[in-house]
């Protein structure tokens, strides 16, 4: 049991027992006044009154020591992020600064400086994207998006960024691209970090299969399958929650926040969409998919007039 | 050569780390984590100098891998990185047996210094005085006698009736204050800013760990302390002759 457990325990043990002892204490009364109806009744109500103050004075403590917990959580895992790139690149600029380095050694460490650069960017940006994505639905700026050509975009960054030739990761799309209407930069957050990681957990053999489909006819979904280190059935739900990484031994050198999943599925969810992952076990692969109504394709390419089945429901478009 | 003992799974660092000590002269070696590290000291029984341990590990973390090499008999100096930096973390890897530590990011000219400071301390605890030119650097033996224990803190060790306990830095710099201030009333609060050099508003309790463990070296009973005596609503007092 941690501490905050045994907090939690502790008040909500003395809310147990103050109760108890003011109900006796209200039977006892009922007892005394069984005669006189008025201090009956108004004993009654203020008994209840001190019962019911009691429990919702605990249940505030008890939310308030979880509130504690989420910001402790945040700060380590944040706390590590940012400060290992920083602490390295302090490491590295003060070695090049106090020693002779031939010209060789002098490039690996800038190598290694930008990548830890890379790596505070990242942990800055899934920080902001996650503190925006916690906001309500509606602050969402909606446009009609091309769901296949969305998806080509954040297959090409991810090869470049990664340095992965072409056949690493393969797109396959239906001839007309369902359209979706959303926020593309944030819809481009989560592909993105979809396809991160599919490359991050695929132990160096990145073959990932990203496809945009029409599984009904509202309906769009985009998937990425990775034939990577997969996931055990009970993490499935878990790795969505906030600052969640799986703990096993072959994972410990990949690091991260924990929070692109989160981040995606908030994104999902503000788009009235879901997110879900997939997987055959341990060793096997990992698929994610991310469902997201279609909108009316003639909403927004009039020109190819096609009246799909869910244009009988169009969606305004802002 | 001196052996030094870099157990931190962030590679970068660990590298960079690496490379500072081998151009200091130093043979470095990295554990990428803490069970590696146990595994090369408690049961490969490499010879090492000098631990650099970093908190936040994959597994087992640095407190727990101190307090294992501490509970296994190996007292290797160690210097602790912590990222998180508070004091309360501080406070806990001292606890742990840990030396020293630096907050990540560190200086890196601070790092090589406090490496070296505790390689020296590490050939006092030997008596082996390096070479020709070492000998300056070696203190006079600087040893506290009473009631027929003897606190050695050259050699950071205690040694009470017919049983010697190793000292961690931490805990000889404790006992050097007791002693300077014998049968004076010493506050936790002095103990942790002055001892320590920790803020204030630190958790207290720490202290009393460690007084505890101070107890187990020099009383008869532990539980009635005789010497090291607890100042009720101050901080504690050490009494030589009670
Ligand atoms: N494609 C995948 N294959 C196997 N495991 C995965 C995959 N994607 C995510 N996971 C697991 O889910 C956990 C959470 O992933 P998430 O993207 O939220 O965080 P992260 O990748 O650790 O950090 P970040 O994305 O912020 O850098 C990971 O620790 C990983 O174990
Ligand atoms: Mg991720």
């Amino acid at each position: 049991m941690t501490r905050r457990q045994k907090a939690i325990a502790f008040f909500v043990t003395l809310c147990v027992l103050l109760v108890a002892a003011a109900v006796s204490l209200n039977i006892g009364w009922v007892f005394i006044n069984s005669r006189s109806l008025a201090p009956l009744v108004l004993g009654v109500i203020s008994f209840a009154l001190i019962i019911a103050g009691l429990i919702v004075y605990t249940v505030f403590l008890v939310l308030e020591i979880k509130r504690n917990e989420d910001h402790d959580t945040f700060i380590n895992a944040v706390t590590h992020e940012l400060k290992t790139p920083i602490a390295s690149m302090r490491l590295y600029l003060q070695t090049l600064q106090s020693r002779d380095i031939d010209e060789q050694r002098r490039q690996e460490f800038y190598a290694i400086m930008l990548a830890d650069a890379d790596r505070l960017h990242h942990t800055v940006d899934q920080v902001l994207a996650a503190g925006a994505s916690g906001q309500k639905a509606k602050a969402v700026i909606r446009s009609p998006i091309d769901a296949s050509a969305l998806a080509r975009d954040c297959v090409r960054l991810a090869l470049a960024r990664h340095h992965l030739d072409a056949g690493a990761i393969t797109l396959d799309t239906p001839a007309d691209g369902p359209t979706v209407n959303g926020d593309a930069e944030q819809l481009a957050t989560v592909v993105t970090n979809l396809l991160d990681n599919a490359v991050k957990y695929s132990a160096g053999n990145v073959r990932v299969a990203v496809s945009v489909a029409v599984p009904a006819p509202d309906t769009v979904w985009i998937r990425v399958q990775d034939r990577g280190m997969g996931i055990a059935p009970k993490q499935l739900k878990r790795i969505f929650k906030r600052f969640y990484r799986v703990q096993a031994r072959d994972l410990r050198n990949i690091k991260g926040t924990g929070l692109g999943l989160y981040i995606v599925r908030s994104i999902a969810r503000a788009h009235n969409g879901r997110v879900f992952a997939q997987s055959e076990g341990l060793g096997r692969g990992a698929t994610f998919t991310l469902e997201l109504p279609r909108l009316a394709t003639d909403a927004v390419t009039p020109a190819e007039g096609q009246a799909d089945a869910d244009a009988s429901h169009p969606e305004v478009v802002k | 050569m001196s052996r030094v003992l870099i157990v931190e799974d962030e590679q970068h660092i660990a590298d960079g780390l690496r490379f500072n000590l081998e151009a200091e002269g130093h043979d470095a070696m990295v554990a990428p984590d803490g069970e590696s590290a146990l595994r090369m000291l408690l049961v490969e029984r490499q010879p090492v100098d000098v631990l650099i341990l970093d908190i936040m590990l994959p597994g087992k973390d640095g407190f727990t891998v101190a307090s294992e090499l501490r509970a296994a008999g190996e007292y290797v100096p160690t210097l602790m990185l912590t990222a998180r930096g508070s004091a309360e973390d501080v406070l806990r890897g001292f606890e742990a047996g840990a030396d020293d530590y630096l907050p990540k990011p560190f200086e890196l000219s601070i790092l090589i210094a406090r490496v070296n400071g505790l390689l020296r301390r590490r050939r006092w605890n030997e008596h082996d005085p390096p070479g020709s030119s070492g000998t300056s650097d070696t203190p006079a033996p600087d040893v506290y006698t009473f009631a027929g224990r003897t606190l050695d803190f050259t050699a950071m060790q205690v040694h009470a009736h017919d049983k010697s306990h190793r000292l961690t830095v931490m805990e000889c710099d404790l006992l050097r204050y007791l002693v300077k201030n014998a049968n004076q009333p010493v506050s936790r609060r002095a103990i942790l800013q002055e001892v320590w050099g920790l803020p204030e508003g630190v958790d207290t309790r720490a202290i009393d760990n460690f007084i505890v463990r101070l107890r187990r070296y020099i009383e008869d009973g532990p539980a009635a302390p005789k010497f090291l005596q607890t100042v009720r609503g101050v901080g504690y007092r050490f009494v030589p002759r009670p």
